[in-house]
């Protein structure tokens, strides 16, 4: 549905975007993460036609997006950075507006579009206030009524949470997981837990340059260097602390506290190594109960923190 | 750049933008500026000499709109370039071309109730006149289809600069200086040499005016203001393609 190929822009003799690949099929939410400066928005501006690529192409159902322009534009959703809108307008004349530059003429079909999407998007209570009135919640469902007024089978969402307060956040979120049923989705963020809340994947990019894809969970499997389990087995410590170093694959134990439980451990293995199975067979075998286990794993934001740190030549 | 234009997003671009000009502050006052100024220049000779003509609108009118179109046309494109909503408008399936077509054709309408507004004057030249309402109407005419079409032509210019920057100001002074030199070209067409002065009086707006202030429809003046117009227009559409704007 989306796909990028050797993807290129530079501006001046910087290349903001640089020879991106990625492929988005159909119906899947993509998250595209990335610090400020990365490319994301020159990224979906690029997919979005409005910047023509200096390399690679940019194909969007099927369609070229330099070739085939119009009809690319028809069926995406595009919600700019920082959701520009006219502050002048009225909720409802803003997206008449919008359709009708949608070429939705026929005045049912359009009344009948604009209710459609103030129900999807709760707009209901603010149909009447001017734009410029709206609280920042509201104008981000506007911006998000106006991308989705043609009911486009692709949108393309710049940064739709940023600049919202947590419960806001939480509205457009929710917005987002409604659409996510019938559409393919990408969007930029640089909150991670968007990415966890709302996505099936998701790209990293630093740079210009992709440094990882995957779901959110592979991501931070493929990146941990080592496996940490914490253990709590309830049994006279010192024997368990024995009996636990004595597995195979354990390469470092240290006694810590575990969920509460006093008499835990920390057990270390080459990353991939999971140790659970082995903890099990032993807390059975010697009638100690489990009280507590827990594999570590590197948060998101940790996965993140390690691929877009600045890298000092 | 490729015709057909998409006529739809053109009517409501220009609705658009003709009712922003009906609620915005900026128009206003430029409209009272302009029926301000013309109007004590029109009644100036009356009180003078006894006696106003709406011919006499061309010795001044022309000037006024070198000013004030300028103020109309500034926000155009730059507003929209300023708040982004450009980027929204341009990535809708029309072209940039729509966009820049839209835009003109909403000042267009404004600029025809404003200069429909100086038929007034006309009617106050028919009532002082020495035998009421035996003025040349055909000439009144001729006068207002020759401000017009001037304030058609800067509108376009106006467009242009409009989309050279994000910034006002620098649109509104572009526009003048582009607007001045069609203004003046005619007027000092005298001090060029043979064949540079004919081409500087017919690419100056001064002789075009003149035929069409009498009352003279020659397609030729209708063709300067238009491909005039079209120029600019075009010009505006291109800038707005290469996507780079300060
Ligand atoms: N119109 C532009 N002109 C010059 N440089 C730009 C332009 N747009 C973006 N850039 C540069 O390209 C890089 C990527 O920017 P952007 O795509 O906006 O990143 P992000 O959206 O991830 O924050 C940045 O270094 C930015 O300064
Ligand atoms: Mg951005």
């Amino acid at each position: 549905m989306i796909q990028a190929i050797d993807l290129t822009k530079r501006f001046g003799n910087k290349a903001a975007v640089d020879r991106l690949n990625f492929e988005i099929p159909k119906g899947q939410v993509v998250g595209f993460l990335g610090p400020n400066g990365a490319g994301k928005t020159t990224t979906m501006r690029l997919l979005t036609g409005y910047l023509p690529a200096d390399e690679g192409r940019a194909v969007v159902l099927d369609k070229d997006v330099a070739e085939d322009s119009m009809a690319v534009r028809r069926r995406t959703g595009y919600l700019p950075e920082n959701n520009p809108l006219y502050e002048d307008l009225d909720v409802v004349d803003t997206l008449h507006y919008s359709a009708r530059l949608r070429g939705i003429e026929d005045l049912e079909e359009r009344v009948r579009r604009v209710k459609g999407v103030i129900g999807t998007c709760g707009l209901t209570s603010v149909v009447a206030k001017k734009v410029g009135e709206l609280s920042k919640g509201y104008r981000q469902r506007l911006g998000l009524a106006q991308a989705i007024i043609h009911d486009p089978e692709v949108l393309i969402l710049d940064e739709p949470t940023s600049g919202l307060d947590p419960n806001q956040v939480q509205e457009v979120r929710s917005l987002i997981l409604d659409l996510k049923k019938e559409k393919t989705l990408l969007i930029s963020t640089h909150i991670l837990s968007e990415v966890t809340a709302t996505c099936d994947r998701v790209i990293i990019i630093n740079a210009g340059r992709i440094v990882a894809d995957g779901t959110p969970e592979s991501l931070s499997g493929d990146l941990q260097d080592k496996n940490r389990l914490h253990v709590a087995l309830k049994g006279p410590p010192a024997e368990v602390g024995m009996a636990l170093s004595r597995l195979g694959g354990v390469g470092n134990l240290r006694p810590e506290r575990v969920d509460g439980e006093e008499d835990g451990f920390l057990l270390e293995s080459a990353a991939g190594h999971d140790l659970r199975e082995k903890v099990f067979d032993l807390a059975v075998e010697r009638r100690w109960p489990i009280v507590a286990m827990r594999q570590e794993r590197l948060s998101l934001e940790e996965v993140f923190r390690k691929l877009t740190r600045e890298e000092k030549p | 750049m490729k015709l057909p234009v998409q006529w739809a997003a053109v009517r409501a671009i220009a609705l658009r933008g003709l009712r922003n000009y009906f609620e915005s502050p900026t128009a206003y006052v430029i409209l009272f500026v302009f029926y301000l100024l013309t109007g004590y220049l029109f009644a100036l000779p009356f009180f003078l000499v006894g006696q106003a003509s709406v011919k006499g609108l061309m010795d001044f009118v022309p000037l006024i709109l070198t000013f004030l179109v300028p103020g109309l046309s500034m926000g155009l494109l730059a507003d929209e370039l300023k708040s982004g909503t450009f980027e929204s408008l341009a990535t809708l399936p029309i072209e940039d071309w729509d966009i820049a077509l839209g835009k003109f054709c909403g000042y267009a309408l404004f600029l025809l109730a404003a200069v429909a507004g100086l038929a007034f004057f006309a009617v106050a030249a028919a009532f002082l006149a020495a035998k009421p309402f035996a003025i040349d109407w055909g000439e009144a005419l001729g006068v207002l289809s020759a401000l017009y079409c001037l304030g058609f032509m800067y509108g376009a210019i106006g467009l242009f600069a409009s989309s050279l920057t994000r910034n006002q100001i620098v649109a509104f002074v572009g526009a003048f200086m582009m607007g001045f030199f069609f203004f003046a070209l005619g007027k000092i067409a005298g001090f060029f040499p043979g064949a540079l002065m004919e081409f500087a009086e017919s690419a100056g707006v001064d002789s075009h005016l003149a035929n069409m202030a009498r009352g003279v429809f020659d397609t030729r003046d209708l063709l300067y203001f238009g491909s005039v117009a079209f120029i600019f227009l075009y010009l505006a559409a291109q800038r707005l393609r290469t996507r780079r704007f300060s």
